[in-house]
C-alpha cells in the first residue's frame, strides 16, 4: 500500500509539472532565426505549388471541353470525340458524369473553375431557368456565326429549349418516348401468332374501357386459366385455351417499379398534365384556374395507376400494394427489368432508354418490342387544351428532348465557334450521326422517321408514333421543380402504394393533394 | 500488473531533454503545414460560407432580386436576413432540425451502452481479447455509404423477409419495414451506428479503464464494495475524461450524420436529418437556393458548437482532480 501511494503521488506531481520545469525554459529562444527561415521556406513553397496552375493559362490541353451528363454511354461519348479530333485535328476534352450521379453539383463546379465546359447539358426548361438567370446561356438565334445559325433555324421549333417562345437554347442530344413496352413474341403465346400485327394495333387505338376490361382478362387467365376474348378498338381477339410458350411464365399483368418515384411521379402524370398544357412552358405558367382544370384528368391518372398497380407481377409470384411494393431491393429499377426480362408481366412501363437494360437480361426479347400508349379514363370535359382529344390522348406516347447541348458564353469567341462546328458535326455528318443512331443508341432529333431505320425495336416504334402524329408532349418538365417526383410521387410512395385497396376517398386525396402542392410551390 | 505508474529518474529526464529541444527547434517547421491547410480549407471557406449566408447566392452567380439575372455586383445580390428568415421557415428544415435532436438523443445513449459495454466485456475475458476488439471494431473501418446500403439490405430483406416475418424466427412487426417509417427509422440508424461507432468508442473506453489504478479496486474489495458500488463509485468518477471524448464524439457525429442517412431512407418518409436537408436545400428549388442551404449551414454549425462546448464543459467539470 505504501509503495502504491508514493507512485500516485510522484506520477502526477512530475507529469503536470513537466513544461513548467525551470530547466527548459531557458532555452525558449533557441533557434528562433533559423526557424523563421525554414517557415519562410515552406510558405514559398505551398503557394508556388497552390497558383502554379494559374501559370499555364496558354493551353488548357484542349480546344474544346464537352460536359456529357448522360452517364449511360460515357465510353461511347469518349470515342466519337477521339474520332472528331482525328477528322478535324481539334482537340476535344469529354466529361462524362455516372449513371444516376446528381449532374448538376458537378456541372456547377465546373462552370465556377477556370476550365469552364465550351458546351454543357441542360435537361429541359427546369434547368434553363439557372443558367439563362447566371448569362451562361448562348441564344442560338443571336449566333453571328451564318453556318451554325442556318443549323439551328433547323431544329423543330416544337423541340427547342426556350424560355418566351422565341429564344432557343440548345442543341437537342435526341428524342426519347416512353409507354407500356410489350413483347411481341408474348402476345403471340396469348393470341396466336397470326394476330400479333393486328393486336398490337388495336391496342394503341383501345378506349380506357377496352384496355382495362384486356387488364382483368388478362390477370385472370394468369391467374385462373381462365380463356376469354377481349374486345379492341371492336375487334375481338380471344386468349389461347391453354398457355404455352412464354404465357407460362406470367404471374401478373404488369412490371413496376414502386422504388421510383419518377416512374409513376414525373412519367406517368406527364400524361393526364397533356389535357391543359402544350408543353413545359404552357406548364410554367400556368395559372390558377389552369391548375384547377387539372382535377379531371388528375382524377384520371389516379384511377390509372389503381389499376396499373392493382395486377403486379413480381420476382417470385404476382404481387400486391404493400410495403414490399416500395423497397429498392425488391422493386427497384433492376428488378422491375428483370421481372419483365423473364417474361413474368405482359406490359412494363418505360421508356426507350430501357432498351440497353433489357437486352442486357434478355437480348432476344429486346428486339421484339413495342410501345403501347399510357391510357386513362379521361372524360371530354377533362380535356381543355385546344385540338387535344380523349382519343388523342389515349393512343399517343409522350416524345420529349430530355437533353440539350448549350454552349457557354463564359469562355472564349474561339472556343465557343469551334463548339459550333463540333455541333453542326455531331448531327449532319456521316460519322457523327453514325455515333448517335449506333453507339449512343439515341434516336436522332433530326431522324426523317419515313426513311431512318434504327438498330433498336423501341426506337422504331417510336418512330412509327412520329410518323403517325401519334405524339404528345413533356409538360411535367415546366411544373415546379419537386412537384410531379419529390412531392406527388413520394406522397404516393409513402401513403398510397403500400395500400393494397384504394377508395373512391384514395383517388380524391391524390387528386386534392397533386392540385394543392402544385399551388403551394408556385 | 501495473499500468501507469512508475518513478521518473534522471534517465528519463535526460531522454526528455532530448525530445524537448527536437520540439523547441522543429515547432514552428512542423505546425506550419497544418496552419496553412487549415485556413485554406477550413477557415477560408467557413469565412466566406458565413459571408454568401447573407447574399442571394446561386452556385454559380450572385442573383440580384431587382433586376432578376446575374448581379453586377456582389452588393447588389445583398438580401441581410433574409435567407435566415427563410430557413426557420421552411418546415423541412424545422421538421429535420427536431428530427435530428430526437435521433442524437437516442444515440447518445445507444451507442455509449454498447461502447462502455463493449469496453467491460473486452477487459474481463482472459482469452481472444484482441480478437474481440478487432472485429468489434471492424465495422469503423467501412464508409458511411457502404455500410447504409448494407444496413437497407439487411432491414429490407433480413429483417423484413427473414427473421421477424410472420413465418420467420420471431414475429416482431416493429422490426420489419424499418426504413419505411421515420420513428422506425430513426431507431434503424441508430442500430446501424451503434454497430458501426461502437467499437470505436470501446477503444476509448478500453484505454480509459486501463488508466485506472487496480489499487483502488482492491481497496474496494478489502471494504466490502459490491461490484455495482465499485462501478459507480470508481469505475464512472474515473472514467469521466473517457465519457468526456466519447460524449463528445457521438454527440458531434449524431448531428452530423449524412451518408449513412442518404444511404438509409434517402430522407423518404420524413428522415431527413439536418446535414442531408441543407445537401438537398439545393435541389429543392430552381434555381437552386445556395445561400439558404448556406444560412441553413451557418445555423448548424452555431448548434452543434454551443450543444458540444456546453457539453464538453459539464463532463470536464465532472472530471476528478487529482
Amino acid at each position: 500500500m505504501k509503495e502504491g501511494d508514493q507512485s500516485v503521488n510522484h506520477k502526477f506531481s512530475v507529469d503536470s509539472g513537466f513544461s513548467e520545469n525551470p530547466e527548459y525554459t531557458q532555452r525558449e529562444e533557441y533557434g528562433m532565426k533559423k526557424n523563421l527561415v525554414v517557415l519562410l521556406v515552406i510558405l514559398v513553397t505551398v503557394s508556388a505549388t497552390l497558383f502554379a496552375g494559374g501559370a499555364a493559362e496558354a493551353d488548357k490541353g484542349y480546344d474544346i471541353y464537352i460536359y456529357n451528363s448522360k452517364g449511360e454511354n460515357a465510353a461511347q461519348f469518349a470515342d466519337m470525340a477521339k474520332a472528331y479530333e482525328a477528322e478535324t485535328g481539334v482537340r476535344v476534352k469529354t466529361f462524362s458524369i455516372g449513371s444516376g450521379q446528381d449532374h448538376m453539383e458537378t456541372l456547377r463546379a465546373e462552370m465556377n473553375s477556370s476550365s469552364k465546359p465550351s458546351i454543357f447539358s441542360i435537361q429541359g426548361v427546369k434547368e434553363l431557368i439557372e443558367w439563362y438567370q447566371g448569362g451562361f446561356v448562348v441564344d442560338l438565334n443571336t449566333v453571328s456565326y451564318q453556318s451554325f445559325k442556318d443549323f439551328a433555324s433547323g431544329i423543330s421549333p416544337s423541340l427547342r429549349l426556350t424560355n418566351d417562345g422565341k429564344n432557343s437554347f440548345g442543341v437537342p442530344y435526341n428524342v426519347e418516348g416512353y409507354g407500356f413496352i410489350v413483347d411481341r413474341q408474348m402476345v403471340a403465346d396469348l393470341f396466336g401468332s397470326n394476330k400479333v400485327d393486328a393486336f398490337i394495333e388495336d391496342t394503341k387505338a383501345a378506349s380506357y374501357a377496352e384496355w382495362e376490361a384486356l387488364v382483368k382478362a388478362l390477370d385472370s387467365y394468369i391467374k385462373r386459366n381462365t380463356a376469354a376474348t377481349v374486345t379492341l378498338n371492336g375487334n375481338r381477339y380471344a386468349l389461347a385455351a391453354n398457355k404455352t410458350g412464354l404465357a407460362q411464365k406470367l404471374n401478373g399483368v404488369f412490371a413496376v417499379m414502386g422504388a421510383e418515384k419518377w416512374t409513376y411521379g414525373d412519367h406517368f402524370i406527364n400524361v393526364p398534365l397533356n389535357a391543359v398544357f402544350d408543353g413545359p412552358n404552357a406548364a410554367a405558367e400556368a395559372t390558377e384556374a389552369q391548375i384547377d382544370s387539372l382535377r379531371g384528368p388528375l382524377m384520371a391518372y389516379a384511377k390509372a395507376l389503381d389499376l396499373k398497380t392493382s395486377y403486379l407481377a413480381g420476382m417470385n409470384g404476382a404481387a400486391r400494394r404493400s410495403q414490399d411494393f416500395v423497397s429498392s431491393a425488391n422493386f427497384g429499377y433492376d428488378q422491375a427489368v428483370q421481372i419483365f426480362a423473364d417474361s413474368k408481366a405482359v406490359f412494363f412501363k418505360q421508356g426507350n432508354w430501357a432498351y440497353g437494360n433489357i437486352a442486357n437480361v434478355n437480348p432476344q426479347q429486346a428486339a421484339r418490342l413495342d410501345f403501347i400508349p399510357v391510357k386513362m379514363p379521361f372524360q371530354a370535359a377533362d380535356v381543355t387544351l385546344p385540338g387535344m382529344s380523349v382519343e388523342k390522348l389515349n393512343s399517343s406516347i409522350p416524345v420529349f428532348v430530355p437533353n440539350y447541348y448549350a454552349i457557354n458564353s463564359m469562355v472564349s469567341d474561339k472556343e465557343q465557334q469551334l463548339a459550333m462546328d463540333f455541333l453542326i458535326w455531331l448531327n449532319t455528318s456521316e460519322t457523327g450521326k453514325k455515333y448517335v443512331i449506333e453507339d449512343f443508341n439515341f434516336i436522332p432529333y433530326n431522324a426523317d422517321p419515313a426513311t431512318t431505320e434504327l438498330p433498336n425495336s423501341l426506337g422504331n416504334s417510336i418512330l412509327d408514333y412520329i410518323k403517325s402524329g401519334n405524339i404528345i408532349a413533356a409538360p411535367y418538365h415546366g411544373a415546379p421543380a419537386t412537384w410531379s417526383g419529390d412531392v406527388v410521387g413520394l406522397r404516393l410512395m409513402e401513403q398510397y402504394l403500400t395500400k393494397a385497396n384504394w377508395t373512391a376517398q384514395d383517388h380524391q386525396a391524390i387528386v386534392d393533394y397533386a392540385i394543392q402542392s402544385w399551388k403551394d410551390l408556385n | 500488473m501495473r499500468r501507469g505508474l512508475f518513478v521518473y529518474t534522471e534517465d528519463h529526464y535526460t531522454i526528455r531533454r532530448i525530445y524537448m529541444d527536437f520540439y523547441k527547434k522543429w515547432f514552428w517547421p512542423l505546425l506550419t503545414p497544418a496552419i496553412i491547410l487549415f485556413l485554406l480549407v477550413i477557415l477560408f471557406p467557413f469565412i466566406v460560407g458565413v459571408l454568401n449566408s447573407f447574399l442571394a447566392w446561386r452556385g454559380t452567380y450572385y442573383f440580384d432580386p431587382d433586376t432578376g439575372v446575374r448581379a453586377q455586383s456582389v452588393f447588389s445580390s445583398f438580401v441581410g436576413f433574409e435567407n435566415y428568415r427563410n430557413a426557420f421557415q421552411d418546415q423541412r428544415f424545422v421538421r429535420a432540425l427536431i428530427y435530428t435532436v430526437q435521433y442524437t438523443l437516442v444515440a447518445v445513449v445507444v451507442v455509449n451502452f454498447v461502447g462502455l459495454g463493449l469496453a467491460l466485456l473486452v477487459t474481463k475475458v482472459n482469452r481472444g481479447a484482441g480478437l474481440f476488439r478487432t472485429v468489434f471494431f471492424l465495422p469503423n473501418m467501412l464508409g458511411g455509404l457502404a455500410l447504409g446500403f448494407i444496413w437497407q439490405f439487411i432491414f429490407q430483406i433480413v429483417f423484413t423477409n427473414i427473421l421477424f416475418s410472420p413465418e420467420g424466427l420471431l414475429h416482431i412487426p416493429f422490426l420489419r419495414y424499418m426504413t419505411q417509417n421515420s420513428t422506425k427509422a430513426l431507431f434503424a440508424l441508430v442500430i446501424l451506428n451503434a454497430w458501426q461507432f461502437g467499437g470505436y468508442m470501446m477503444i476509448i473506453y478500453i484505454a480509459g479503464l486501463g488508466n485506472i489504478s487496480r489499487d483502488y479496486y482492491e481497496a474496494a474489495s478489502i471494504d466490502g464494495a459490491s461490484p455495482m458500488r465499485t462501478f459507480r463509485s470508481i469505475t464512472v468518477p474515473m472514467l469521466m475524461p473517457s465519457f468526456t471524448v466519447v460524449f463528445f464524439l457521438t454527440l458531434s457525429n449524431s448531428f452530423k450524420l449524412l451518408d449513412q442517412n442518404v444511404a438509409l431512407t434517402d430522407g423518404e418518409f420524413n428522415t431527413r436529418l439536418l446535414a442531408m436537408q441543407i445537401l438537398r436545400t439545393v435541389r429543392d428549388t430552381t434555381p437552386p437556393d445556395y445561400g439558404k442551404a448556406q444560412a441553413q449551414a451557418v445555423i448548424f454549425f452555431l448548434l452543434v458548437a454551443v450543444i458540444t462546448l456546453t457539453q464538453v464543459y459539464v463532463t470536464k467539470k465532472r472530471e476528478l482532480e487529482l
